[in-house]
């Protein structure tokens, strides 16, 4: 469980994020959704432990976060992998970081990539993928060290429209399979609609939670192929009026 | 046609350098002919490549130096901004001094023998392989220690496990400059004071007017240069095969 206590952040004179107050309960699905500028992913960076606020304070499982946490990963908008390193290797390197036994692991690694659709590209270079397939081998990496807490910074905005839909499927799937408590950055509300189960929307200078709307769609979710059609179709609607600037 | 082109171009310049010699009926004291030359060579092919191993050695052992010197110094000189500042400004006010000017003190200080030449050969190594490394490490995309840092890694691992490795090709960029510089610096250092190397060689055969052996030796200067600095190249596909897809 992730409490947000009143957290404030500014640079100089600049301020950021203002009375931000959130919690998420386990194995929820949170996103915070907003314009550019308005501070999310600041916030989930404070969230990570990767930026101290400047006022406030952010708790998980009750214990104040000072800095990164073992149990929470991050992934980014960039695959951010490193290049000398295989598909597998770079799976593994939390695992490294960590000092854990890399053996016990190893299993692991390969089911994820397994479950991404990646068998047989463990040995690849990173330059030798696409941006989709890097992406994925991202997130098998942000789950290898099995996380409780999984904060995504706009990790599917610089893929193509079909790769987004596609991984976006994925993250579902992965989200039941591998039970984790996730707060996403994104400014697609189509992303919000189909992954959420509570979307707080963020207005900018200074960064604020204008409103948190609850989703209630059941899932599996999919964009407009089936039953909830209608209901994503006013949810896509609310949130378009939310964000719309004033 | 990689090959052939380049050999072909080879073969022209040579040709009309000798059409010239022949042509111009040019002095073989000013301009031998490659014929001259290549008897020159032949007449004292043991001496001379004996001379191109010492040089070969002066030139190899700096640039080892230079290297276990330099990586360390870059290190330091991006891990710590007050390092940088009191390191940094002293690197470049040494490197502004042009390094032909501390030849003959080199002289003064270690004699004659191939220590005052690897000391040049280090000289002259020195700074871009501290350059590029410097650079290379700092050039580190953001996105990749954010990444690190968020795995709460240590100083120690941001530094060896990222950032290093990071550098790598930079390293190599700055090891290429530096060992096409590192045969210059030996040449120089010869010039200077020596009684070995194919600097030597082209001094005395200088002062007595012996052209084509100059030439060979200079012949000789280029294979090496080129031998080196392929080498360099040969190693950095085998050590760093992710850096050649990364580039592109």
């Amino acid at each position: 469980m992730i409490e947000i206590a009143g957290v404030r952040k500014s640079f100089g004179a600049l301020a950021a994020l203002d009375g931000i107050t959130l919690s998420v309960a386990d194995n929820e699905f949170v996103t915070l959704i907003g314009r550019s500028g308005c501070g999310k992913s600041t916030l989930l960076r404070i969230v990570a432990g990767l930026l101290a606020p400047t006022d406030g304070a952010v708790r998980i499982d009750g214990r104040t976060v000072r800095k990164p946490r073992r149990d929470v990963s991050f992934m980014f908008q960039q695959p951010a992998l490193l290049p000398w390193r295989s598909v597998l290797s770079n799976v593994m390197l939390p695992v490294e970081i960590f000092g854990l036994d890399k053996r016990g692991y190893t299993g692991r690694a390969h089911d994820l990539l397994a479950t991404v659709g990646l068998e047989g590209f463990e040995k690849r270079l990173p330059h030798e993928l696409s941006g989709g397939m890097r992406q994925r081998v991202s997130l098998c990496r942000s789950l290898i060290q099995n996380p409780r807490v999984l904060l995504m910074d706009e990790p599917f905005s610089a893929l193509d429209a079909l790769t987004r839909t596609e991984l976006s499927q994925l993250l579902q799937q992965i989200q039941q399979q591998y039970a984790a408590t996730i707060v996403f950055v994104t400014h697609s509300i189509d992303e919000a609609v189909l992954l959420s189960d509570r979307v707080a929307v963020m207005t900018p200078r200074p960064g604020r939670i204008h409103r948190i709307v609850d989703v209630g769609i059941p899932r599996p979710r999919s964009l407009g192929r089936h039953a909830h059609a209608a209901d994503v179709a006013r949810l896509s609607n609310e949130l378009h009026d939310l964000l719309a600037p004033a | 046609m990689k090959v052939v082109l380049p050999v072909i171009g080879l073969a022209l310049v040579i040709g009309l350098w000798w059409l010239a010699t022949i042509v111009f009926g040019i002095e073989r004291f000013l301009v031998p002919s490659p014929k001259d030359v290549v008897d020159a060579y032949l007449a004292q092919q043991g001496f001379l490549i004996e001379q191109a191993g010492v040089t070969l050695l002066e030139t190899v052992q700096g640039f080892l130096l230079a290297v276990v010197a330099g990586v360390p110094i870059a290190l330091l000189i991006v891990s710590s901004k007050i390092l940088e500042r009191m390191i940094y400004p002293l690197l470049l006010a040494v490197n502004a001094v042009p390094k032909i000017a501390i030849a003959p003190i080199l002289v003064v200080w270690l004699g004659f023998g191939m220590l005052p030449k690897v000391v040049m050969v280090l000289l002259v190594c020195f700074f871009p392989i501290v350059i590029s490394t410097a650079s290379g490490m700092r050039s580190t995309p953001a996105e990749l220690v954010e990444l690190l840092r968020s795995l709460d890694c240590t100083r120690w691992q941001e530094f060896f496990k990222l950032r290093l490795r990071y550098a790598m090709p930079q390293v190599f960029v700055g090891m290429k400059v530096a060992i096409s510089l590192a045969v210059i610096g030996a040449v120089i250092a010869e010039f200077v004071g020596a009684n070995a190397g194919l600097g030597y060689v082209i001094v005395v055969s200088g002062g007595t007017a012996d052209t084509a052996l100059a030439f060979a030796a200079m012949a000789l200067l280029a294979v090496l240069s080129i031998v080196l600095f392929y080498g360099l190249v040969m190693l950095e596909r085998f050590l760093l095969p992710w850096a050649e897809g990364t580039r592109n």
